[in-house]
């Protein structure tokens, strides 16, 4: 029987067919009323719940004759399953109850006992940790992983050139006949104990131009700041350094060790979508027509890199690097040159913190040097973000752009405003400074920027009135849980920026303020904080996980509604029943995720809910 | 039809109390009910065969999936098209199957003195019966329980006028079941356990 009971459903297609065989032999079938306990809380329960159909509330115990209503933490329905955490543990500490009447598949504690022991894998799955869970997921992806595991090619023996390693006092001809006996392109010169970089354009400069005599020593000529990427890195992360630094090369260092050369068309014969031919589109553009057709390549980009199934996480860190790229490149467009270095454009909240993909609003604004006199400013401005509509940048609705002059500000009216919104409790200056706070300089001088920065974090050490009081902004949304399954209408949804997202970006930025940690994009301050001990490794690995599904679910919700021209609904909203079983359970996992994290931050900061 | 069933049970009963399937006869005062489905060749008990049996158990409102029977015997000479269209059972659906001779002592081992549940049960122990009168002298004596009488007498007094539907699938569309593998022996006996279970413990379906 129980072809009804679908094994195609991890965690159970995780198991072999002896090991099936047992599950099918073992299971019956149960009827709940409305109301009726499945478990009961203080008791062993029977064993593993898969349900059939109906639906299930797990809910907290009351205490003797308090009157509160009952706190509901999950809902599940149709082929979820529950119970098996409380039967390995043998006791329940919550109650199931029967939401409407029920059906469900019981496995016996001793039969899932014995599947948990023969498959370790199985097992796993019950254990608590999202992070075991996703990479079970991933694993069991299936073809899609094939594009997945190109983009995550690290930087190691198979992309890596071997370098060509010359000493000091080699002559320019000598290198230049090594070079092409090895046929390469550049050459690492050994000066001391530093490594400089030589390539046939310096060579070639340095001969044409400079008029260099052929016997000339080659270490003269080299560059000594290499940009490097430590082996093991993500190839992908060594293409957007080339694309950020405009370079064709970077070093692989290990332990401070130089190990190989990376170049950029290594790096191309490994990625076959055209993220770089874009790249170059945006780095040539010598008008707004011709960066507004590199711009709108944008979203086949994105489109491509989903359709592969690379993980949102990684194509934010690309996809990013191209948005700010164009910023950037517009910005040098529309404001004179000899203004560039006394003026920084940065751009703030999500896209200062290397978390968008879609194309999403404008948060921008202009740190100037003090005392500058910018006469056609309000001008260019109103145009730098009116062509940034044009390009596919929807207009922030909270103005907060540069066209808006509160937005543009000398250095000493920015550290100052900043300070009084840290000395306000008002919600406004509270988020004016949440998206300040994850500003990232994309052009101009950032040396404006850091001290603004650096002014502000110095001014807030060991304030912990403040950061109790900005902390207190991640609970003020509840954590939808209840929604699963308890939705009585069809088609409504949750807003997954207020359930999940904002709730984990605030703290790990209040977090991350706290101990003043620079980076903006919330996986590499999570990684940052288990590297100082503020977090611990599991609770930071979790909350990466949970946030990276947040993204790709909402990703993927998004690109469907794109594709059907549907732009009524917000792109935070995650329609329940639209999303497949797996997705579902990742999704209330990540939730439950966000939920410890919030009972963690209330503890820290002393907030009380 | 009830009534000469009852005096041959008592009958066999004399005949059979002390013989090795005495226990059959003793009344049974347990909590469980067995669910018990046969697909046959013909809807015609004199013309038909056995293809299989499939039988679930009952205890409270719990289906024992994991306590079951599910017997697939050799296929019978008369196997032919109109059962094929029945029960979308070929020949070589059957492949492997057991004797008959071997499958009525599973049944009864199985089913001991258990009341019997079923959609139409009369038939399936008739056809049973057919089968075992020759070979060990008594049929079923066990009580049955109709699953569409259960129905009835629960929906009839939500329903006013007119004769209730009491077709398969529109009772488990009323019950707002699920209907597991239609046409085998033992999807139908689970699924008619279900039934069983949800009229019992679970309230009236609106007619």
């Amino acid at each position: 029987m129980t072809a009804e009971f679908n094994i195609d459903n991890l965690p159970f297609s995780l198991l072999n067919e002896e090991e099936m065989r047992v599950l099918k032999n073992n299971l019956d079938i149960a009827y709940y009323q409305q109301g009726e306990h499945l478990i009961t809380a203080g008791e062993p329960p029977e064993g593993l719940f898969i349900i059939l159909k109906g639906q299930v509330r797990e809910v907290e115990v009351k205490d003797e004759g308090e009157d509160e209503d009952e706190h509901v933490f999950v809902h599940y329905s149709n082929e979820d399953y529950f119970g098996a955490w409380s039967a390995l543990k043998g006791k329940a500490i919550h109650n199931f109850v029967a939401e409407e009447e029920t059906i469900a598949h019981i496995l016996p504690t001793k039969s899932l006992l014995e599947l948990v022991y023969s498959n370790p894998r199985f097992g796993d799955y019950f254990s608590r940790t999202l992070a075991a869970k996703t990479e079970l997921h991933d694993e069991h992806g299936g073809e899609d992983q094939g594009m997945a595991e190109f983009m995550l090619a690290q930087v190691d023996g198979e992309c890596m050139r071997d370098p060509l390693v010359i000493l000091e006092g080699t002559s320019i001809r000598e290198t230049t006949e090594l070079m092409r006996e090895k046929h390469v392109d550049c050459v690492l010169v050994k000066k001391g104990p530093r490594h400089g970089i030589v390539t046939g354009t310096d060579l070639l400069n340095a001969v044409v131009l400079k008029e260099l005599s052929r016997d000339s020593d080659v270490s003269e000529i080299a560059t000594y700041r290499l940009i490097s990427v430590e082996a093991g890195d993500y190839l992908f992360n060594a293409l957007i350094l080339m694309t950020q630094q405009h370079i064709e090369r970077v070093v692989v260092m290990k332990d401070h060790q130089l190990l190989g050369i990376v170049e950029l068309t290594d790096v191309l014969s490994y990625f076959s979508s055209h993220s770089h031919v874009i790249g170059l589109r945006i780095e040539r553009a010598k008008t707004i027509e011709d960066l507004s057709t590199a711009a709108h390549g944008l979203n086949d980009l994105i489109r491509s890199l989903l359709s592969h199934g690379v993980k949102a996480r990684f194509a934010m860190d690309l996809i990013s690097a191209m948005n700010e790229r164009v910023m950037a490149k517009l910005f040098t467009l529309l404001v004179p040159e000899d203004l560039l270095g006394h003026v920084c454009l940065v751009v703030m909240g999500s896209e200062g913190r290397g978390e968008q993909i879609m194309k999403t609003d404008q948060d921008n604004a202009i740190i100037m040097r003090d005392g500058l006199d910018w006469p056609d400013r309000d001008a260019a401005l109103q145009r730098f973000t009116e062509v940034l509509i044009e390009f596919g940048y929807p207009r922030c609705p909270g103005n907060i752009m540069v066209s808006n002059p509160y937005w543009v500000q000398h250095l000493s009216d920015w550290t100052s405003r900043m300070d009084g919104w840290a000395a306000s409790c008002e919600g406004d200056a509270q988020m004016n400074l949440a998206i300040a706070v994850d500003a990232k300089p994309v052009a101009g001088n950032p040396a404006l920027f850091k001290a603004a920065r650096n002014w502000f974090l110095r001014k807030l050490q060991d304030n912990d009135v403040f950061f109790s009081h900005f902390a207190k902004a991640s609970l003020e949304f509840d954590t939808p849980l209840t929604f699963f399954g308890g939705i009585k209408s069809k088609g409504q949804g949750i807003d997954i920026k207020k359930g999940g997202v904002f709730p984990i970006v605030h703290g790990v930025r209040t977090l991350a303020m706290q101990n003043r940690i620079l980076e903006t994009n919330t996986f590499k301050r999570i990684d940052a904080l288990i590297e100082n001990g503020t977090m611990k490794k599991n609770q930071g690995r979790d909350l990466v996980e949970a946030l990276s599904i947040f993204v790709q679910i909402r990703l993927r919700q998004q690109m469907i509604r794109f594709d059907n021209e549907d732009f009524n609904e917000s792109p935070n909203m995650i329609i329940i029943d639209e999303l497949d079983r797996l997705d579902k359970d990742l999704l209330r996992e990540a939730l439950h995720v966000v939920k410890e994290f919030k009972k963690h931050l209330a503890m820290r900061y002393h907030l009380d809910r | 039809m009830i009534i000469p069933r009852k005096f041959r049970v008592m009958r066999e009963k004399k005949q059979h109390r002390e013989g090795p399937y005495g226990h059959l006869f003793e009344s049974y005062d347990g909590d469980e009910v067995v669910s018990l489905d046969c697909e046959t060749t013909s809807l015609d008990v004199k013309k038909g065969e056995i293809l299989s049996i499939g039988a679930v158990k009952i205890k409270g409102s719990r289906v024992k999936t994991s306590d079951r029977l599910d017997l697939k015997l050799k296929p019978p000479e008369s196997l032919c098209g109109e059962s094929i269209k029945v029960h979308h059972l070929r020949a070589v659906d059957l492949e492997g199957g057991i004797t008959l001779e071997e499958a009525l002592p599973q049944v009864l081992e199985f089913v001991g003195n258990r009341p019997i549940l079923g959609y139409y049960v009369n038939y399936d122990i008739k056809m049973l019966d057919k089968f075992l009168r020759p070979a060990f002298g008594f049929g079923l004596p066990n009580k049955a329980i109709e699953l569409s009488h259960v129905y009835n007498d629960i929906v009839k007094w939500k329903h006013v006028g007119g004769d209730v539907d009491l077709r398969f699938d529109t009772i488990a569309s009323k019950l707002d079941l699920p209907i597991l593998q239609r046409h085998t022996a033992l999807g139908d006996a689970i699924t008619v356990a279900l039934m069983y279970v949800r009229l019992k413990y679970g309230q009236a379906p609106t007619a």
